[in-house]
């Protein structure tokens, strides 16, 4: 090989050099899009619940993607986690989200931190009259109706979340098997005895601890006229009501429910369905699209009947709201094409196309489509849910601590490690010290 | 002569049963991750469960990698990695150099293992939390570097017992002879010092990539997107029981074992040495 | 200052080397180190929004029962893995010793021991889950087809079963760190010891209780040094399995200080435990290095 002098080296030297340091440039002329020149932002992130709530979410935003131009991206966090990242994120003031979707007892908590960018006096959204105004007001903050918590009494309300997936948990059992549906959980009871067999459960509880075991029991808690608090923000969870209803799921129920019920999420529960070794069981309509009534994956499709949640020994059934809602983080530096989205999804021919691929509508117009109600069976169960204007978890901001406590007592009344009542009194005592702490009245 | 034949063989037979015994539930889980990653979705809801897969597929993996964009965290956890050896190296080398090469008093070279070896028992729980603070306030939430930073620190205790073991072991004689020819010390450090201690240096490098890899309470808690999400945190993701997708979630698990399965290959003398501080040495 | 000047005149040229590469590099690690210890204290001293309240996160967490629990499930989860490890662990090196000759299986058994310790915890919470979850893990499986269990044992759902599941699975990961550190020591047992021995006609055990035992009692200490280091920080394998349930059966200290930080998002209690735990483990610490057999200088 041929030595080279030095001036040829410090030539090539150089060449290489600038080949090098201009990879950064090249790249970025390749990416194609140069923040200066337009604010139209390259990309929106949306934080997103992994499972069925985001699943269409997943399948329509490459269609704005490809309308608009901006990347979607989608990150997606089991559910326990997705709430610790937000307000992880929120803390830091983090811009790393653009869109947020919120679970709707997550609300209070985002609120009061101030964490979201108000959307009716930023970006105009107005109520419209084809979705139930309850889900307007599961997107307000401070709340409009029911106990609003002490340190948010003087803020003025404004819209943070506009719903994306309508859910409300409803009831399901197997339609082929008992010929009318149950109307009160005394007929629950009933046919969970009646059809309760070896290797076939009379009735599933989601029984895990936490969220899984306080969204299971509530409606039974409030069907039997109990309640965590009451309307002053008293705890009201060991009174003989509460007792009695977490009574009859824990114990009376639980005689016909699936072994390890005390570890069982919605997962397990569906598939418990899917693959027809159970009867009944609460639902929340994202499981019904995802896995009870998906072909190829589930053995009882057609064959499942949903109705509204049934009755107590008071005469009234009450559903409970579990809308997910999209929210734009304060931190977000692209609020307005985030909140361009938003109004994109919502729109009625764009929600029909959501609600194609698999999304839960709010529009009462869409609930009662008889098209979309054929491969959705849930939909007059859903409509009529809505309509009866379910219960909402409490509105306080300490609620992710006082469901810890409460899914943890239920979960271990599920269990057998406690009885009820010493698990529901054990709970009552911590939430109360809980909320005195967080400058409730005790 | 013939019972001490039955001993022998009865020993042997005990002996095979209990490396067999010890191998089936040891190497079993470790089958079923694989044999899960195989299975297609329709086989998981299955009623019976097949120990042997019956269609297998790579599905799982095509889903890991490229549907829900996993390799963006395979690459950032490499990235973080590779950024973590080198810091810890470096800072590693410039704090045992003068501790195995120059005149330095006893208490402080004493005082300074000490403290790397107390830092080793440092929970990492009780130091997220003020970490945590100090990403906020700096605005490095969601960015490879609070990983990178926060990963050295913890793995430099490794790195200066480690490399102190090794630099001891090299003569002071060899440098003193390149000096004696006329080299500076930073070319003696250079040419010679860091050629013989390369073995060592690069096993070094290769646990603290390990250990920088299986991470996962600080990157679950300093990232936020998959701008800074290492792999790890992806595997976690896939752990829901809203979900059925236990095929995505073992490949996921298969793949976050793969590589270092493949550097333990490189560097399996010294991963004992590592884990023990260079107590234990392997021939 | 002058004192400071006319010491430094004093050294020798390679010791001033020596301190002017020390003392940056130590400072910046120290001042790195030390940043997040002040930071803490003063969180813990504070409410979230920075109102000092003096002592009062500390009696909040010291007075929080479920601080007991995790303690308490701490040291259940140690008691249950540190001895099964080190008994299985000195067996098998033992057994190996002895028995096997061949460097061949020697050296795949050493391959193999590795492995566990190499890969991500998070990977290996993933395999537990696939052999314990209700509905979908295989143990039950196995337990039906090949044992006749019939009835579903709910592994996860039952607090004493959580917790063995739990230790089983560091147990799996462990053990053969402990195998690999106590294989090493037997080999340097001298030859002639063993063999004076065996012609005195001393049986295995006496073999073991006299000789190989004096080379290993300083791995021991070892071993549990880095064992208790590992098993107070446990976080990943739980987290992924249990997430410290059912209840609070498997919440270990990592996972309830994760939990007051990052789901109750209560800084101030968080902040105050972390100083707690900082200072007790520095206590503890002390304590064993005391008997460390590491070479120190």
């Amino acid at each position: 090989m041929q030595p080279i002098t030095r001036r040829e080296f410090v030539k090539r030297t150089a060449v290489a050099g600038a080949m090098l340091t201009s990879i950064p440039a090249i790249l970025e002329a390749c990416s194609g899009s140069s923040p200066t020149t337009s604010n139209k932002p390259s990309k929106l992130t949306i934080a997103a619940v992994q499972g069925a709530e985001d699943g269409p979410l997943k399948k329509v935003a490459p269609m704005y993607q490809s309308q608009s131009g901006i990347t979607m991206e989608i990150v997606e966090f089991p559910y326990d986690q997705l709430f610790e990242k937000l307000v992880t994120t929120f803390q830091a003031n983090g811009s790393s989200y653009d869109l947020c979707m919120m679970d709707d007892p997550w609300m209070p908590k985002f609120g009061t931190m101030g964490a979201l960018q108000p959307l009716d006096s930023n970006f105009g959204f107005t109520r419209d009259s084809d979705i139930p105004s309850i889900v307007y007001d599961v997107g307000t903050w401070p709340p409009p109706h029911g106990p609003v918590p002490p340190s948010e009494q003087g803020k003025s309300q404004h819209l943070y979340g506009i719903t994306i997936v309508g859910n409300v948990e409803m009831f399901m059992y197997r339609k082929d098997l008992a010929t009318t549906p149950p109307t009160s959980w005394d007929d629950v009871l009933a046919n969970a005895q009646k059809f309760n067999k070896a290797n076939f459960y009379g009735y599933v509880i989601r029984g895990k601890a936490t969220n899984p075991a306080s969204s299971d029991s509530l409606p039974i808690l409030w069907s039997f006229g109990g309640d965590i608090f009451d309307t002053s923000w008293k705890v009201k969870l060991d009174s003989t009501e509460s007792i009695d209803a977490i009574t009859f799921l824990t114990q009376t129920l639980k005689k016909y429910a699936e072994p390890g019920a005390a570890n069982i999420d919605a997962a397990d529960r569906d598939r418990l369905i899917a693959i027809g070794q159970a009867f009944q069981s609460t639902t929340w309509p994202a499981e019904v699209t995802g896995v009870v009534e998906a072909q190829g994956v589930s053995q009882v499709v057609g064959k499942m009947g949903y109705i509204p949640i049934p009755k107590g020994p008071g005469g009234k059934g009450l559903g409970m709201m579990g809308n997910w809602l999209l929210g734009i983080p304060k931190g977000s530096k692209n609020g307005s094409a985030a909140a361009d989205f938003i109004k994109w999804l919502i729109k009625t021919e764009n929600m029909k196309t959501y609600v194609q691929n698999g999304g839960i509508p709010t529009r009462t117009s869409l609930l009662n489509d008889p098209t979309l109600g054929q491969n959705n069976p849930y939909f007059p169960a859903l409509a009529q849910s809505l309509a009866a204007q379910p219960n909402w978890r409490p509105r306080t901001d300490q609620w992710n601590a006082v469901e810890t406590i409460y899914g943890t007592a239920v979960n271990q009344a599920v269990a057998g490690l406690k009885t009820p009542k010493d698990a529901l009194t054990g709970a009552a005592t911590q939430i109360r010290t809980a909320m005195k702490q967080a400058g409730y009245p005790s | 002569m013939r019972r001490l034949g039955t001993a022998v063989i009865l020993r042997s037979a005990l002996t095979t049963f209990a490396l067999g015994l010890a191998g089936v539930l040891y190497g079993f889980p470790l089958y079923w991750l694989f044999v899960t990653s195989l299975k297609s979705k329709g086989e998981l809801f299955a009623s019976t469960v097949h120990l042997i897969p019956h269609n297998p597929t790579f599905a799982a993996y095509s889903s890991v990698l490229i549907d829900r964009g996993f390799w963006v965290l395979l690459k950032n956890s490499v990235v973080v990695c590779v950024s973590t050896v080198l810091v810890t190296l470096v800072v590693g080398l410039v704090i045992t150099y003068p501790l195995t090469r120059l005149p330095v008093p006893a208490r402080l070279r004493v005082g300074v293992l000490n403290w790397a070896l107390s830092l080793r028992f440092l929970p990492p729980i009780a130091v997220v939390i003020p970490y945590f603070a100090i990403v906020r306030t700096v605005q490095i939430y969601d960015q490879p570097i609070a990983l990178i930073g926060i990963y050295s620190l913890f793995n430099l205790p490794f790195a200066i017992w480690m490399l102190k073991g090794f630099l001891t072991e090299i003569p002071l004689e060899l440098e003193d002879a390149a000096r004696v020819d006329g080299a500076t010390r930073w070319i003696a450090f250079w040419r010679v010092l860091l050629p013989l201690a390369a073995p060592g240096v690069m096993a070094a490098a290769i646990i603290i990539f390990t250990f920088a890899w299986s991470e996962f309470l600080f990157a679950l808690i300093l990232t936020a997107t998959p701008n800074a999400q290492t792999f790890p945190v992806g595997v976690q993701g896939l752990v829901t029981q809203f979900e059925i997708i236990w095929n995505d979630m073992a490949a996921a698990g298969v793949i976050a074992m793969a590589l270092p399965l493949v550097l333990m290959v490189i560097g399996r003398r010294y991963i004992v040495a590592g884990l023990t501080f260079g107590v234990i040495r392997e021939k | 200052m002058q004192a400071v000047r006319a010491g430094w005149r004093r050294l020798s040229r390679d010791e001033r080397l020596a301190y002017l590469i020390l003392l940056p590099a130590l400072s910046a690690v120290f001042v790195i180190v030390t940043i997040p210890f002040v930071l803490v204290i003063i969180q813990s001293l504070s409410t979230e929004d920075g109102t000092f309240v003096g002592p009062l996160n500390y009696s909040r967490a010291l007075a929080n029962p479920l601080l007991y629990e995790a303690i308490r499930a701490t040291g259940v989860y140690a008691l249950i893995v540190l001895p099964i490890e080190i008994l299985l662990g000195l067996s098998f090196a033992l057994l190996v010793h002895r028995t096997v000759r061949r460097p061949g299986l020697r050296a795949a058994i050493y391959v193999l021991a590795i492995l566990p310790l190499v890969v991500p915890p998070v990977a290996i919470g993933v395999v537990a889950r696939l052999i314990y979850a209700p509905g979908y893990g295989v143990l039950n499986v196995l337990l039906e087809r090949y044992v006749g269990v019939h009835q579903e044992i709910n592994w996860l759902g039952d607090p004493t079963l959580a917790m063995l599941a739990v230790a089983s699975v560091d147990i799996w990961q462990w053990t053969p760190f402990v195998y690999l550190v106590l294989f090493s020591g037997l080999q340097t047992v001298p030859r002639e010891s063993v063999e004076a021995a065996q012609i005195d006609g001393a049986n295995w055990w006496a073999q073991f209780r006299y000789i190989d035992l004096h080379y290993l009692r300083p791995l021991f200490i070892l071993i549990l040094f880095f064992r208790l280091a590992d098993v107070l920080r446990v976080f990943d394998h739980v987290f992924i399995l249990t997430g410290g349930g059912p209840g609070t059966s498997t919440q270990l200290l990592s996972l309830y200080m994760y939990r007051v930080e990052f789901k109750f998002f209560d800084t101030g209690q968080a902040a105050a435990l972390a100083v707690v735990v900082l200072v007790s483990f520095s206590l503890l610490y002390t304590l064993i290095a005391r008997v460390l057999p590491l070479e120190r200088a």
